[in-house]
């Protein structure tokens, strides 16, 4: 009886060694791919108000800010394939030069996100714009 | 009307809680009088949910423009399908829809069982109805779909002109459909696991079994459908941005597969039983926690809501799912001890191992589109990814999912021997390794896969075909045989569907270009010839179509001309005009480009104008060559096929004739 015991004790100590053994490889493949995939995609998010109040802290590393387009200020340059605009927060603004495909409900007003990196001039350059493909329609106040 | 339809949510919130209390008592005394009790207050749920949606339809197609609702989501000029699709174009009516369906199932479901059953049709019952107290209790606090204004409006402000397309009127429902339906084997699980241990064959697992399947299929349907719509009308070329509500359709449906692939296996003490019982759970959780992830904005989307409000109790809910869950499961295991799994079928591994697989991706992408948030909560600041984490992550476990597929049909029947196909397996991986590391990147080694599993499939078909049938008899074409060939097309339509994903991301070129009238542009094997501006008026849009000629390229010396006019002496063969276009809703003044695409099996020429000057008639065109991309749509097609003949050779006839 006591053997017994012993022995479907160590078998069981073999088979906890063993998925133990095989949660370490495998999570940490998973882990490394995570990781790998990671490093090369991930972008830091801010409102305009914070990307303003840390844009020393920021520099020029690629991030997404998220605001409101400023009703006129969007001018397009057509032969560029460029549109400007000024993205607003609740109290500060950044100047956005965006190159690239305008998506269709793009328009004054909306709230968007860009992504990209300030220049030295302090313009935004984005390359990738977003808008938000709202469910709910909400009509223009006149 | 409003009042008719807050009054039927009310008394179904009342029903439902009652039914709760009916069927556990009566399934906890083995009383057949509360039991019946409990039924009916479910099925009076019913009707109560069927009174709510009939007054919604009602109200909004006659324009009621004093509830909030039909002011948010529909106007008097839109079309009366349109006014139909308002039901769910909203957070509170795709909740109304979600419990209308969720409760037509546990009727179909839980409602009808035969005397042995009826004690676990009350628990799996008062599961179910229990996730109806939370969405009713989220619809009459929170998200009534029939609160008024004071004042009554004048016209509401009509759907927003994307999702007027006709794969946006069908999208969304057939996805609640799917939601709603992984309601029978969630409650069935929960029960199961309540249960008492000593019977060998659980009640009721042919229909979860049935649900889980339907419930597959209605979430396939509205993925495709999804994605084929993002690919016609967003103009961006993409079919999917992972985005996370595309995400939050995804991760069910993974969770999904695997459950599906338990169920064959199932046996009340087999190694899949708790497999089974867990991914149930899994995938309700997950269709759950996507509708509050999107609908309450948790993580900021591109389809954002961003409709704050009682989405906590959606998260309440979860807890408190999976605390009955846990607990029941605790007790099972102090009652009756670990149990031994019954000797089980060998090939039965090789699902578990693909149970892994599904679940390791899920984890995957569920902490991808979850970084925003959970970045939030370690630092101060907000991390988001972008989707090449996705694509690289999701890459190599689709490529493992192949290889499942490829080499799991003769695993099962001989498992891993040395004979000639496992060789010949070995030779494809390594194959399929050094062109990966020769090529950089997926698309080879998927080709390479997708071959093998090809080959597999044929071999499969080709051995099922030769075995002779039991007792010599001519083989005839049975339900067995049609459920074997059902499901060997879904797996047939996933190879197609990642020949088209591999082809269109690797081999796919892209252009935006400015051009004049006359100006050409070469890209892949086109030569592209901007022709013409001209305007074009519907009922409630101006547009402006660009009339574009497309040749064949002759060959390498043909140069790249831009902006030159008049066309090249040798522009080759005109194969194709294609009419990009841009409305402008002249109600709105919002813009809206209308692509168009020539599409062959091998490649989509797909053409958006993004922008144009009407005066000089220039140009901005978006050029996009896609290979294969069709394949996904095809192999989309062929899986849903697959699914439903499988479920045709489960349905039984009531009467049996003949025999």
């Amino acid at each position: 009886m006591q053997n017994f015991k012993n022995e479907s004790g160590s078998v069981r100590t073999k088979t906890i060694v063993k998925t133990l053994i095989g949660v370490v490889v495998i999570g940490g493949g998973i882990g490394y791919f995570m990781y790998q995939a990671m490093r090369s995609s991930w972008s830091y998010y801010y409102s305009v108000d914070e990307f303003s109040a840390r844009s020393s802290e920021v520099g020029n590393a690629s991030v997404r800010i998220a605001g409101r387009v400023k009703e006129g200020t969007v001018a397009r340059q057509f032969q560029q394939m460029r549109l400007s605009f000024i993205l607003a927060g609740s109290k500060s603004t950044v100047p956005v030069s965006y190159k690239g495909v305008v998506p269709d409900n793009f328009a004054e007003g909306i709230e968007v996100v860009v992504e990209g990196r300030l220049d030295k001039a302090g313009l935004f350059q984005a390359d990738r714009l977003m808008t938000r493909c709202e469910s709910k329609y909400k009509a223009k106040v006149k | 009307m409003a009042e008719l339809g807050r009054f039927a949510l009310l008394l179904c919130l009342f029903l439902s809680g009652y039914a709760i209390l009916a069927d556990l008592l009566g399934s906890w005394r083995k009383d057949n009088g509360l039991l019946d009790s409990g039924r009916n207050a479910t099925v009076a749920c019913l009707g109560c949910l069927t009174i709510a949606m009939a007054v919604l339809f009602i109200v909004l197609v006659r324009g009621d423009f004093s509830i909030k609702y039909v002011v948010s989501h529909t106007s008097k000029a839109l079309p009366l399908a349109y006014k139909l699709s308002a039901l769910w174009a909203g957070a509170a009516g795709s909740l109304l829809l979600w419990l209308w369906l969720q409760v037509g199932f546990v009727v179909v479901a839980f409602c009808r069982c035969r005397p042995q059953e009826k004690v676990f049709g009350g628990g799996a019952r008062a599961v179910a109805n229990l996730v109806s107290v939370y969405f009713l209790l989220v619809m009459v606090i929170d998200k009534n779909p029939f609160d008024v204004y004071v004042a009554a409006s004048a016209d509401g402000a009509g759907l927003n002109p994307l999702l007027q397309h006709p794969a946006m009127i069908l999208h969304p429902p057939t996805l609640f459909l799917g939601y709603a339906a992984f309601v029978v084997p969630f409650a069935w699980a929960i029960t199961t696991l309540g249960y008492r241990r000593s019977d060998v064959s659980v009640p009721l697992f042919r229909q979860a079994n049935n649900w889980i399947l339907r419930a597959w299929l209605f979430l396939t349907v509205g993925i495709v459908l999804g994605s084929w719509w993002a690919y016609e009308e967003l103009g961006w070329g993409g079919y999917w941005a992972w985005d996370p509500v595309e995400n939050s359709s995804l991760l069910p449906w993974l969770t999904a597969t695997a459950l599906l692939h338990s169920c064959r296996t199932y046996k009340a003490q087999s190694p899949t039983a708790g497999w089974v019982k867990v991914l149930s759970l899994l995938t309700f959780s997950l269709c759950i926690f996507g509708t509050f992830l999107t609908r309450y904005g948790l993580v900021s989307s591109v389809h954002a809501f961003d409709e704050a409000g009682l989405g906590l109790l959606f998260i309440i809910l979860l807890v408190h799912i999976w605390i009955i869950a846990l607990g029941f499961a605790l007790y099972r295991r102090l009652r009756y001890g670990i149990s031994k799994s019954a000797s089980a079928w060998r090939g039965v591994r090789f699902i578990i191992y693909n149970n892994w697989l599904m679940i390791i991706i899920t984890l995957v992408i569920f902490v991808g589109t979850l970084f925003p948030f959970l970045s939030g909560l370690f630092t101060d600041k907000k991390i988001t990814l972008q989707p090449e984490y996705f694509t690289k992550i999701t890459s190599p476990g689709g490529l493992l999912i192949l290889l499942f597929i490829g080499v799991c049909p003769y695993l099962l029947r001989f498992g891993i021997t040395l004979g000639r196909r496992t060789i010949g397996a070995v030779i494809v991986i390594t194959a399929a390794v050094v062109a990966g590391f020769a090529t950089g990147g997926y698309a080879v080694p998927c080709f390479i896969i997708c071959g093998f599993a090809l080959l597999n499939l044929v071999a499969d078909v080709v051995g099922y075909e030769m075995k002779p049938a039991e007792g010599g008899n001519k083989r005839t074409f049975n339900r067995r045989g049609l459920r074997w060939y059902g499901s060997r097309l879904v797996h047939f339509g996933v190879l197609l569907m990642f020949v088209g994903i591999a082809g269109s991301g690797a081999y796919g070129t892209e252009e935006q270009r400015v051009l004049q009238p006359g100006g050409t542009v070469a890209i892949g094997r086109f030569k592209i010839v901007y022709n013409d501006l001209t305007a074009d008026h519907g009922p409630n849009f101006t547009a402006a179509k660009a009339h574009i000629s497309v040749y064949e390229n002759p060959g390498p010396e043909a140069t790249i001309n831009d902006n030159k006019p008049n066309v090249p002496a040798n522009a080759g063969k005109l194969i194709d005009k294609l009419t990009p276009s841009r409305a402008v809703y002249t109600a709105r003044g919002t813009a809206v480009s209308e692509v168009d695409i020539r599409r062959t099996l091998g490649q989509d020429l797909y053409l958006a104008l993004t922008d144009l000057d009407s005066r000089s008639k220039m140009i901005n065109l978006r050029i996009l060559v896609k290979p294969l991309i069709n394949w996904i749509w095809i192999g989309g097609a062929v899986m849903i096929l697959g699914v439903m003949l499988v479920l045709i050779s489960r349905y039984k006839p009531k009467v049996i004739t003949g025999d």
